[in-house]
């Protein structure tokens, strides 16, 4: 998702005029992320391989290194952008709730309904998390920061409104609060647990590890 | 057991054996069927005919693992003492412990349970029932004692304990984390669920 703005009014500013060559580098790179997509949703990650995206975009496996330094970074990039996407409407969702445990639903009840919606590809995301490259792992803790940030907002909030304790080890708490978040997938995946169904499991979950920390 | 039977016993174990050494030693992913059969000293067509994949291999060396692991608390259960909390401290201990003496082999465990490409005749992690009973167990022992609420959901509670016990093990896949690190992080979460299930 872009934020930038799309207003070009300002006469002063002409609009960057992509070159053709920039542009078809641009198609390329998006022909290959949809095939990507496509093949790790209904292959997960370790049954596609670079030969098939490039064979689904029809391209070289030439074609698709050069937009990409292998398949990890491709798989990282779909996961990203979606992330951006996702983290922007939990964000809002967050600051609609009136107490700290509507906030929490809130958030989680978005990211529920985008990633049940695509659970192939939530799937392969979770197995990849636990056994990925350093450097991948780094690279994806910008995601999950952006997220913890969320949490601890509302936890920040709740201390405000007087619902929670002042002293409370909030970064362990908005921690356990995600461990079950996304323990819960599990259910979706072995149980065919609707977004509704984990929603209900978690807000029960929320009300036993918020007990310990209200004021 | 009749001769043959005997000697695909043998392979069996053999191939089990070599697998979750490779396992560990080079990742999951790394390890081919062709490498299993190498170490084990066996023929891949053998490896084949005795497991239909990778993935069941895998589930095949992680329960034999905790077949190993469940005799040891058989053993350990009947002395845990102290607070509720304690007892469920120990026995996440006693996981983490045993687990990361092989720790790459459990995240590839781990790993495999969210891949597409499940098939029948493999347990996945997560899927078994012996650490909810237990759980269970403590928890209703606890509010005989007094210790936790009798109106607790205890499935809910179980579940959380099983998610904070798994996913602390993205200490061990991030940061190379040990089981005390993990086993200390666990006693706080548990200590947080505690404040919940004291009786008022």
């Amino acid at each position: 998702m872009s934020f930038v703005s799309l207003n070009f009014e300002s006469p002063t500013e002409a609009p960057i005029k992509l070159t053709r060559r920039a542009m078809a580098k641009q198609r390329t790179r998006e022909r290959v992320l949809s095939s990507a997509r496509r093949l790790f949703s209904e292959r997960g990650y370790e049954g596609t391989t670079i030969r098939d995206i490039a064979q689904v975009a029809g391209m070289s496996t030439g074609a698709v290194f050069a937009s990409f330094a292998d398949k990890a970074e491709l798989f990282d990039e779909i996961l990203t952008a979606d992330y951006e996407v996702v983290i922007a409407q939990m964000a809002v969702a967050a600051r609609e709730g009136a107490t700290v445990e509507a906030s929490l639903l809130g958030l989680f009840d978005v990211a529920y309904r985008f990633h049940t919606e695509q659970l192939p590809l939530t799937r392969a995301s979770i197995a990849v998390s636990w056994t990925r490259s350093d450097v991948a792992e780094r690279r994806n803790r910008g995601d999950l920061l952006q997220i913890f940030r969320l949490l601890a907002d509302c936890l920040q909030r709740g201390v405000a409104q007087g619902e929670l304790k002042a002293d409370f080890d909030a970064k362990l708490v908005g921690e356990i609060i995600w461990d079950v978040y996304v323990a819960n997938y599990r259910r979706a995946i072995y149980d065919s647990w609707s977004a509704e169904a984990l929603l209900e499991r978690l807000a029960k979950q929320l009300r036993i590890v918020l007990a310990g920390v209200r004021a | 057991m009749g001769l043959r039977d005997e000697q695909k016993q043998a392979t069996r174990e053999r191939v089990l054996e070599a697998a979750r050494d490779l396992f560990n030693e080079i990742g999951y992913d790394e390890t081919t069927i062709r490498a299993i059969a190498e170490r084990a000293g066996v023929s891949v067509g053998s490896v084949f005919t005795t497991f239909a994949s990778k993935a069941e291999v895998l589930s095949h060396v992680m329960e034999r693992r905790l077949g190993d692991l469940y005799s040891e608390f058989d053993r350990v259960l009947p002395y845990l003492r102290g607070s509720t909390a304690d007892r469920l401290c120990s026995i996440f201990a006693i996981h983490y412990e045993f687990e990361t003496r092989r720790v790459k082999l459990f995240l590839a465990h781990i790993a495999a349970s969210f891949s597409p490409s499940n098939e029948p005749g493999i347990t996945p992690f997560g899927r078994n029932e012996r650490l909810a009973s237990m759980l269970v167990d403590v928890l209703t022992d606890g509010v005989k004692r007094g210790e936790v609420r009798d109106d607790l959901d205890l499935s809910v509670v179980v579940d959380s304990l099983k998610a904070f016990y798994a996913w602390n093990y993205r200490m061990a896949a991030a940061m190379g984390s040990d089981a005390t690190a993990m086993s200390a992080v666990m006693d706080r979460q548990i200590g947080l669920v505690a404040e919940a299930w004291r009786p008022r």
